[in-house]
């Protein structure tokens, strides 16, 4: 790091121990996010700036000097003459002014970064920051890669990434259409997957995008299994079984159930009960039901209205007459699930087949599952819950279930906001509309993938959540291209600028599992004798 | 003895007769008439051609003053001369000049003519004042300036080639006179000038004939007058717009021996800055240069006061000979 081998960016000469501000070249093409270093000669710390805000500054003081220059200049455009009145010495007379947060310090002897508690001495050098600078984040970027350091729009080859462990203290994703989230989730499975059994995703995929890439991830034939709604090749027939779907569940897929509605089904379920159905399999005998006026009448004692009772058997019949849904217990996937999770794997769950409703009671069926069953272990078991992997359960639009409506007694998914940390099993919510979750449940997540995000309302709620500041980064968030992202999280240092891989990157950068050990021959010598 | 009413209407009725040119036009003159021009140019605008290609250097000169306290009997000043030399469009020279620290008042005139003179015969009589302390810095610049300056360059100088009466004419004179016999240009911009037709400012007029006769966007000069000599300066003045988007029209004065328009042809080459479009822009750069600002004059202070105390003087008793009691006074009420 020697003193004069980096060019010069710019002077410090303003603000506080948390803000920097410094000026530059009037050419010095300074990005938003970009990374910089403050040399303190005096006290030979690095401090590490983050560009929050570029302005122009200029020697002259007179009001409207800037506006004169232009208008000249534009004066002399309109005339088909540009040029004819140059500034002089524009690289003198005018300049940038950045505007700054200070991230940190690096020590000296350059091993510790230190959060700021002490300016930088005044009129310090800026410069671009050199690999050594930012080499204590390699440490902090956890094993599970999804990019690279992003200095403004100059890559720096530092991996960015989470501690699988964190996963369970929740992650969220958020964007809007276009900048990346799918991307980011399957180089995320990916990681997963290369994790040699650590960690266990269950991704529930609406749309069934990630089926076929994430089938060509090199270590997919081992640590990938996928149950689809449809029939697919490589995929296991998805299926659960009514006993297994609980009131909850329908209430939590449903989203928009009346009062009205959950008495019913509660009406419903303490009458089938008595006949011997478990769980939600008196949906069937529900949905063959042709006198509904005499049902009601008779068996509910008219406690429930008939138009109630006609919307419930409609969404009954649309449940019951999905592939997915069995009336045989021993066909469900879920024992498969919770065994593929709990051997660290990557479960896709294809839930393309069904419609939106299904899907969230699908995915509510199986992350109660998995929570039950990794809090039993806890509970029950703590040396055998801490062989288990952390599981995270990946959640699209998962505003549908974790928003201040929905947050209802036995919504799971809030639950495991709340308590599936202390198990090992955490979400990661996938949505353009942070604003529209939960803020309690939003605090409750530790990490924050924050992709390009152009609703200020989404960018002030995540600012408020975050565990790191990002008040001033909103323009930095609006202005993020498609693959960027700002990483925030307990473990970053900051929030932390990234270019996300590529998928079809990841895949080629990715190396192959290793070969499975040979077995030892037989050693027959030995029984001869 | 009653005064007479002196209200705000009767001089807008005034104002309102000379802006509208109801004073005879064959009246031009230079402010009070005190100087020493003389008025005989045709004040008819012209084209005016830039040259094509620009002096070999343009050297600008400014001077700066501030007043760094007041104890009304005593004042202490600052004052320096900025230059700066500008080959092409780079600049190749920048001095602020050194800062020269003044006593003036009760006691202090031989003390400070003595450092003033420079071999120049001041006079023990002469009057001091801050307008003597900078432009005798200033022409030190130019005299310094002029022996820098090679043939064909140009030399401007803010303001006007008249020096102040005090200045001893026959020694200006002859900065000139060399200057003209080395092939140097000398030039004077005048930002405001006193110049007057029908007793309202002469330049606006000359621009509205230029707008009328020539076109609003028009290069052009219009000669006014000579100097007689009797400060010993001979120069050519001239009003000038030297940019068609120029927002004004400046005095120029030309030092005597060169032709006007060829000279204005040579400044104009510097005038098309797109900060301030017929302005010269080295002077603009001389002008920042000889500034001084308040930080400069609180600096000067801390020196002296440091040299005041090393020297015994106690605070209570600075303050009490350099506190501006009226500014305090005015604050109170």
């Amino acid at each position: 790091m020697s003193a004069t081998s980096t060019p010069t960016r710019g002077r410090l000469y303003g603000k506080n121990v948390l803000e920097a501000t410094f000026r530059a070249a009037p050419d010095d093409d300074l990005f938003l996010g970009e990374l910089l270093v403050g040399v303190d000669d005096a006290t030979g710390r690095r401090y590490l700036f983050r560009v929050v805000d570029v302005t122009y500054g200029s020697e002259h003081r007179e009001p409207g000097w800037a506006e004169r220059v232009a208008g000249t200049m534009l004066a002399d455009d309109a005339r088909g003459d540009a040029g004819a009145h140059p500034l002089y010495e524009q690289e003198r007379r005018t300049y940038r002014v950045a505007e700054c947060r200070c991230l940190g310090y690096l020590t000296p002897d350059g091993k510790d970064f230190r959060k700021p508690k002490s300016l930088p001495t005044q009129f310090s050098r800026v410069l671009s920051p050199e690999p050594s600078d930012l080499a204590f984040l390699e440490s902090r970027m956890g094993d599970l890669h999804v990019g690279v350091l992003r200095s403004g729009e100059t890559v720096v080859d530092v991996p960015v990434g989470i501690e699988g462990a964190s996963l369970a203290k929740h992650v969220g994703v958020f964007a809007t259409t276009g900048m990346g989230k799918s991307n980011l989730m399957m180089v995320l499975a990916g990681e997963a997957m290369r994790a040699g059994g650590r960690y266990g995703l269950l991704i529930v995929d609406p749309h069934g995008e990630y089926r076929t890439e994430l089938a060509r991830h090199p270590w997919a034939e081992r640590r990938l299994r996928t149950y689809s709604s449809v029939r697919a090749l490589g995929a296991s027939a998805l299926r659960v079984s009514l006993g297994e779907l609980t009131i909850d569940d329908l209430r939590t897929a449903t989203g928009d159930t009346s009062r009205a509605q959950e008495e019913a089904l509660f009406e419903l379920e303490r009458f089938y009960s008595g006949e011997g159905h478990q769980g939600l399999s008196w949906l069937r005998p529900f949905t063959q039901l042709d006198d509904l006026v005499g049902f009601r009448d008779v068996e509910l004692g008219k406690r429930v209205a008939l138009s109630t009772l006609q919307v419930l058997q409609r969404r009954a019949r649309r449940i019951c007459s999905l592939d997915a849904i069995a009336d045989d217990p021993n066909v469900s996937v879920a024992a498969a699930v919770e065994r593929d999770l709990g051997e660290g794997k990557v479960v896709l769950i294809d839930a393309s087949g069904l419609g939106p409703t299904e899907e969230l009671l699908v995915a509510s069926f199986l992350t109660r599952r998995v929570l039950d069953a990794w809090s039993t272990a806890f509970l029950e078991d703590r040396d055998r819950h801490a062989t288990m992997p952390t599981i995270a359960i990946v959640l699209e639009e998962a505003q549908r279930v974790l928003s201040a409506a929905s947050d209802r007694d036995g919504n799971v998914f809030p639950r495991v906001a709340r308590e599936g940390r202390k198990f090992k099993v955490g979400l990661v919510a996938v949505t353009q509309q942070p604003k529209l979750v939960d803020a309690e449940l939003l605090s409750q997540f530790n990490t924050f993938f924050i992709l390009g995000l152009a609703d200020e309302r989404d960018r002030t709620i995540l600012k408020s959540s975050a565990k790191q500041d990002l008040s001033a980064l909103s323009p930095e968030i609006q202005t993020l291209m498609p693959g960027e992202c700002l990483l925030a999280g307990v473990d970053a240092p900051f929030a932390v600028p990234a270019r996300v891989h590529l998928w079809s990157d990841a895949l080629r950068m990715c190396p192959p599992p290793p070969e499975p050990l040979a077995q030892p021959a037989a050693h027959v010598a030995a029984f001869l004798d | 003895m009653s005064l007479a009413p002196a209200p705000l209407t009767d001089v807008a009725d005034r104002l309102a007769a000379l802006l509208r040119g109801d004073a005879d036009h064959a009246l031009v003159s230079d402010g009070d008439g005190t100087g020493d021009l003389v008025i005989d140019g045709d004040l008819v605008p012209r084209p005016l051609a830039i040259a094509s290609t620009p002096p070999r250097a343009v050297w600008a000169i400014d001077g700066g003053q501030a007043l760094v306290r007041d104890a009304r009997c005593l004042q202490v000043y600052v004052v320096r001369s900025g230059r700066c030399r500008y080959e092409g469009r780079v600049c190749t020279l920048e001095e602020c000049g050194d800062l020269r620290a003044h006593l003036v008042g009760v006691g202090q005139r031989a003390a400070e003519l003595a450092r003033l003179d420079g071999g120049l015969g001041l006079g023990l009589d002469c009057a001091l004042d801050v307008n003597l302390l900078r432009e005798r810095a200033e022409w030190d610049a130019l005299e310094r300036t002029l022996t820098e300056a090679q043939s064909g360059d140009l030399v401007l100088i803010d303001g006007d080639l008249r020096p102040d009466p005090r200045i001893p004419p026959a020694w200006f004179g002859g900065l000139l006179e060399a200057a003209h016999d080395r092939g140097i240009l000398v030039v004077g911009v005048t930002k405001h000038t006193s110049l007057a037709r029908g007793n309202a400012p002469l330049l606006g007029q000359l621009e509205r004939d230029a707008d009328a006769s020539l076109g609003l966007r028009t290069r052009w000069w219009a000669p006014v007058g000579h100097s007689s000599g009797r400060r010993g300066a001979l120069f050519t003045v001239v009003a000038a717009k030297l940019d068609p988007d120029a927002p004004f029209s400046f005095r120029v004065d030309v030092a005597a021996g060169t032709d006007p328009e060829t000279a204005l042809a040579a400044l104009a080459t510097v005038c098309d800055d797109a900060a301030f479009p017929g302005y010269p822009y080295p002077l603009t750069v001389a002008d920042r240069l000889a500034a001084c600002p308040p930080w400069v004059r609180e600096e000067a202070w801390f020196t002296i006061e440091d040299q005041l105390a090393r020297a015994g003087v106690p605070v209570d008793v600075r303050d009490r000979a350099f506190t501006d009691r009226h500014r305090l006074m005015e604050r109170a009420s």
